[in-house]
């Protein structure tokens, strides 16, 4: 997947998903876009989808302090480049809450 | 302790018999109903014996952002709404809405149903194929205090957060809490009220408990029959109501506008049996509401009844109100006109009072042809009256026992 086509899916996600139409790469999205921590968890379930894998812990972690979406093309670049793993076996146990 | 005064600044509802002040007052002049046949969910209502629902049939336009939309099933769509409402006809700026001295109580019955529908479908689907999708949003949309805390959150509340959830009583105690908490002093403002969404979950439980009114499914409009010797049970419903509760001072100092005053509150409960209405409970919380507004029966000019049409609730409710008043109060039960909106049913039955009181007018209890002889020792408004409303009392009981009272004053300035 080129960066482009990561740009270019992202974007699509951040408007159907999110309603958020113009969006420049360094923007930070929670100051300008009120982008906020649960965006973030629907944010990197689309990204699951778009990888076609499921992320571990870490790698989920790793996206904790992104702040704009060049940073996120960074991110889903960096994961798409170092490969899909096979989905885990055993889903992350969420009853979708604390 | 210091005690202060309480008065209502603005109430907005959304209501099975009109949003406006001037539709419901249309409603309730012009005999009105809001109940209509209940709407097919694909799951229940083909099992459900009662076929009729207090319905919110009218367009409602929400303009809400999408931050703010995501964390909101369609009960916190109501309840926003009655907030944002009440909160502009206040006049309450926006940098004292922010400021901590105004807080919330606001509650359902147990969120939003149609958003848990969502979530227990997922899991109880084969191989727990969509298990990932549920997440964050899926649980504030659907929590018990999702009202409350989306309202905080639309309007940037830092004040205090009561959400109550004991059903039929949530938004009478939800005002009287915000009441409390005014009166000694905690905050300057509450924003009080309940919402219940449309849900045949609720519909299927009375049904099954045999205390559901069926024997008007193809009149829908001739039930809910509060005291009537034909009554048959209760009719669920949906809607929210919202009131702006605020120290007399602040609210004088800023020339609000003053709808009442709350002068008197009281919950309590039964202590025993969860589901059967219990006379001397009923009568114990009427008295402790008369004594924290320091009145005498006999200044009470109006009861909303709780009156949900039931064959032994109303019977309970009406020898607790005789014991106590007499039949010096009219009495009216306006779950008569749009079923029992459950959650709502306080903070709405309480929006419809002060209309009435604003007015100078008592409804009738709809539907009431023939006294139930049972029910017949109080003073029952049969027709529409022009009368001047100094007092009002507002019952709501709820299941477990929970009963509570609230005294609303006509405003006049001392």
């Amino acid at each position: 997947m080129t960066r482009d086509a990561i740009e270019t899916a992202l974007r699509t996600i951040f408007l159907e998903r999110f309603e958020i139409e113009e969006v420049a790469l360094d923007d930070d999205l929670r100051d300008k876009h009120e982008f906020d921590s649960i965006d973030a968890i629907e944010l990197l379930r689309e990204i699951e989808i778009l990888l076609g894998r499921e992320l571990t812990r870490p790698e989920k972690k790793a996206a904790m302090d992104i702040r704009t979406l060049g940073h996120i093309i960074d991110y889903v670049n960096d994961l798409a480049a170092s490969g899909g793993g096979p989905p885990e076996k055993t889903p992350k146990k969420s009853a979708g809450g604390p | 302790m210091n005690e202060r005064r309480v008065v209502i600044t603005a109430a907005s509802a959304i209501t099975p018999i009109g949003h406006t002040r001037e539709a419901i007052t249309h409603s309730l002049t012009r005999g009105i109903s809001g109940v209509k046949p209940l709407r097919d969910d694909g799951l229940l209502t083909r099992h459900i014996h009662s076929q009729v629902f207090g319905t919110v049939d009218y367009p409602l336009e929400f303009d809400f952002k999408r931050s703010n939309r995501k964390t909101m099933g369609p009960v916190s769509y109501y309840a926003c709404q009655t907030a944002r409402e009440a909160l502009a006809r206040s006049g309450l700026s926006e940098e004292f809405i922010t400021s901590g001295r105004l807080g919330v109580a606001f509650g359902s019955t147990h969120g939003s149903p149609t958003e848990q529908r969502n979530i227990y479908k997922t899991f109880f689907a084969e191989n727990l194929a969509g298990l990932r999708e549920i997440g964050a949003v899926n649980y504030l949309k659907s929590m018990v205090h999702t009202t409350a805390v989306n309202i905080t959150k639309m309007f940037g509340i830092t004040g205090r957060v009561i959400s109550s959830s004991t059903a039929c009583t949530t938004s009478s105690q939800s005002i009287g809490f915000g009441y409390e908490t005014i009166r000694f002093g905690r905050q300057d403002a509450m924003l009080c009220g309940g919402a219940d969404e449309y849900d045949t979950t609720t519909v299927a439980v009375f049904d099954n408990l045999l205390a559901c009114s069926t024997d008007f499914n193809e009149t829908p409009q001739h039930t809910p029959r509060p005291f009537d010797t034909r009554r048959d049970g209760l009719v669920v419903g949906e809607g929210a109501g919202a009131l702006v509760l605020e120290e007399y001072q602040h609210a004088k100092k800023r020339n609000a506008p003053i709808l009442g005053e709350i002068i008197g509150f009281a919950c309590n409960n039964n202590g025993g049996d969860l589901i059967l209405p219990n006379k001397d409970g009923i009568t114990q919380t009427i008295r402790l509401a008369l004594d924290d507004a320091r009145i005498t029966p006999q200044q009470v000019d109006f009861v909303s009844a709780h009156a949900t049409a039931t064959k032994m609730g109303d019977v309970i409710e009406a020898q607790a109100m005789g014991e106590v008043y007499g039949r010096a109060p009219r009495v009216c039960g306006l779950k008569s006109y749009m079923g029992h909106t459950m959650g709502s049913c306080g903070a709405i039955e309480t929006i419809l009072t002060l209309y009435m009181m604003q007015a100078g007018f008592i409804a009738p209890t709809r539907n009431l042809e023939e006294i139930d002889p049972r029910c017949a020792m109080v003073r029952h408004t049969v027709e529409l009256k022009e009368a001047p409303l100094g007092i009002a009392a507002v019952q709501n009981f709820a299941f477990g026992g929970v009963n509570t009272v609230l005294l609303i004053k006509k405003f006049d300035s001392p």
